[in-house]
């Protein structure tokens, strides 16, 4: 009996270790892909980067200069010491050889010259960031007597540049593939769904909690409350897109889905994890607090608006730091509600992208992009970290306060 | 706070009082005065509706949806349970002090200031006033002039009911009703308290319940002895304690049962 009962002591212990190790091995390789695959492109260039790739023509005022390079660069590049320049031969997506901006100084009027085909408010030609990256189709030197083509590679050139005395115009391709007006478009939703998601939702639970009585008609309300926090968020998309985007069509004039449309959207999903974490929040503070300050002569507008609800802010908090959370990780409903246009100008009534939108378009079509999806995706589970982190330190001081006598 | 000319009269008159939790009655026709400037106890065993009698002097069961009260409860002649009778203002001259020390997550200044404040009172120096002379009062100002921004949490249990009993008084109530106010409090707090009720009786009527018939004999007037929702016997203190007139308050009061 005894050698028995051991062994399967063992066994059951081997068992829950394997299986343990398996879920652990799981998660730990996504984590490991997603990290290993996007890291590369987590840089304030992606995050404060257009996302669309532009082609234009740009100019340079400035003559040539004196630009001793400082900094260590890669063998390959081949450096033009007046422009303050480094070229290197690449190939493009499609597979055709390139020239390609791999160093630019910081002091090189390269950094930020003119853009021939726009032009400003004021009838001039605005200056462009020009980035490491940058594709070189062609480029005329002095007053266009001296050209230089793709072909002639880095080398040529570099050699046509270090001759020239001023730079005429110069076709490029600007990479995109930054992620600004998404992270703009993701801060945008948050804000403008925690503005009307708080109030309703933290008035609902004080109305259930504090002040209507318990009768079949409020247990029905929050059994469906507690319900609606399992419905697929696509069904909340389907929702947005059939009231929501033609309210706001018919009302404010917006074509199609847009960020208020998605926000709007996001209220509905948000309202009933607000509710129960609000809802939470009042139930675990005590009666006699509540007796206190009837029995002192304060109404019950007083009371909860002086004694409950201060006291019950870290709960409300953790609701909304939640649904922050949630905000950041909704796909499917926003797909519908705000629509899928990356975008790098956000306008609150015009269609843009969140992070996790931004993710499920450049996956979608011939050639997704990994590596920008990976990046987008460790910025998301950064900030989801650090909200589960602050919910953690909320919720114990959220005990100690609570222990009185 | 109206002394001497009001003594031996009652600021409570309570008639044919029956109380209802559904289809319990937890109070049976009790009729009784409670006098201006007495301590009024309320003594009996467990569960003889004691706690819920004195919650019906400032109307503390109205939170309770099931509770029922009938009969006639006179506060200073006027009807407290009348429809047109403005319960607010009932609970702000009759202040309670709860079982447990329940003062409010927040500084000790505006545990005191939270009564007046809700009043509207908003000017700074008036409530400074009323925050000092209520602790003063409660004898707690010694032990926490030099910290009043600090959580009440802070403070000890004992200081913390006096607290509780500062906060009420700074709503300069009538009454002040106590719901066995040292049961949780340790020898040495207790005998603060008592000695703070002996003290407050100058300028308020106070009604306390409690299990402890030594704390009744020591500090009440009048003593009521409730039993199973009913009103045994309520004479002057030493009466009840030396020549009760009921077979049943002798029993409870030299220990043999409750």
């Amino acid at each position: 009996m005894k050698t028995n009962r051991k062994l399967r002591d063992n066994l059951s212990k081997t068992f829950v270790y394997a299986l343990g190790s398996v879920g652990l091995l799981i998660l730990g390789m996504i984590i490991f892909y997603v990290v290993s695959t996007g890291i590369t492109l987590v840089r304030w260039e992606t995050i404060i980067g257009d996302s669309r790739t532009i082609s234009t023509d740009i100019y340079l005022d400035d003559g040539a200069g004196s630009y001793i390079l400082t900094d260590e660069i890669d063998e390959n590049i081949i450096y033009s010491e007046i422009w303050g320049i480094g070229l290197v031969n690449a190939t493009n997506k499609a597979g055709y050889p390139i020239i390609e901006i791999a160093y630019i100084h910081p002091e090189s009027p390269l950094v930020r010259p003119f853009d021939r085909n726009t032009v400003d408010e004021n009838g001039v030609h605005p200056q462009v960031d020009l980035k490491v990256g940058t594709a070189i189709e062609k480029a005329l030197f002095n007053n266009n007597t001296i050209i230089s083509l793709a072909r002639d590679q880095a080398s040529g050139m570099v050699a046509k540049l270090n001759q020239a005395t001023s730079i005429t115009s110069m076709s490029v391709q600007i990479v995109g593939g930054g992620i600004r007006g998404s992270i703009i478009a993701t801060l945008y939703t948050i804000v403008f769904t925690l503005i009307l998601a708080i109030p309703i939702g933290v008035s609902t639970a004080v109305y259930f909690n504090e002040i209507a009585t318990t009768s079949w008609f409020s247990k029905a309300i929050k059994n469906m409350v507690d319900m609606l926090t399992g419905v697929p968020s696509i069904v909340y998309g389907m929702l947005g897109a059939a009231i929501f985007v033609p309210l706001l069509n018919n009302t404010i004039q917006t074509q199609g889905g847009s960020i208020l449309s998605g926000s709007l959207t996001m209220v509905v999903i948000l309202l009933p994890t607000i509710i129960k974490s609000t809802e939470e929040a009042l139930k675990i503070i005590p009666n006699e607090l509540r007796q206190g300050s009837l029995a002192l002569g304060a109404n019950q507008t007083q009371t909860i608006f002086k004694v409950v609800l201060p006291n019950a802010t870290p709960g409300i908090l953790t609701g909304v730091l939640l649904g922050i959370g949630r905000i950041m990780g909704e796909s499917a409903a926003l797909i519908f509600a705000v629509g899928a246009a990356i975008s790098d100008n956000i306008i609150l009534s015009e269609r843009a992208t969140t992070l996790a939108v931004h993710i499920w378009v450049i996956m979608g079509g011939d050639s997704p992009n990994f590596e920008l999806a990976a990046a987008i995706a460790i910025i998301i589970l950064s900030v989801v970290f650090v909200i589960n982190l602050i919910v953690k330190i909320i919720a114990k001081r959220l005990q100690k306060n609570m222990n009185w006598s | 706070m109206n002394q001497v000319n009001n003594k031996n009269k009652p600021v409570f008159s309570l008639k044919d009082i029956n109380l209802f939790y559904g289809d319990f009655q937890a109070i049976k026709n009790i009729t009784m005065d409670i006098n201006y400037n007495e301590v009024t106890a309320f003594i009996g065993p467990s569960g003889c509706g004691k706690s819920t009698f004195i919650r019906i002097l400032n109307r503390m069961n109205d939170l309770i949806t099931t509770c029922k009260v009938t009969g006639e409860v006179l506060y200073e002649d006027k009807n407290a349970y009348d429809k047109n009778f403005d319960v607010i203002e009932l609970r702000s001259k009759v202040g309670m002090v709860f079982q447990k020390p329940n003062p409010f997550p927040m500084s000790i200044y505006d545990n005191i200031a939270y009564g007046p404040r809700c009043q509207g009172i908003k000017d700074k120096e008036a409530l400074d006033t009323i925050v000092e002379n209520a602790l003063k009062k409660a004898a707690l100002w010694d032990e926490v002039a030099d910290r009043l921004k600090k959580s009440a949490m802070s403070l000890s249990g004992g200081q913390q009911q006096r607290l509780c009993i500062a906060r009420t008084i700074a709503m300069e109530p009538e009454v002040i009703l106590m719901d066995e106010p040292t049961s949780a409090l340790d020898p040495i707090a207790t005998q603060k308290i008592e000695d703070l009720i002996i003290e407050l009786k100058q300028d308020f009527t106070i009604v306390i319940v409690t299990h402890n018939m030594q704390q009744a004999a020591r500090i009440s007037d009048k003593t009521a002895f409730f039993l199973l929702g009913e009103l045994v016997e309520m004479d002057d203190t030493n009466k009840i304690f030396n020549h009760p007139k009921h077979e049943k308050t002798e029993q409870y009061i030299t220990g043999r049962f409750g």
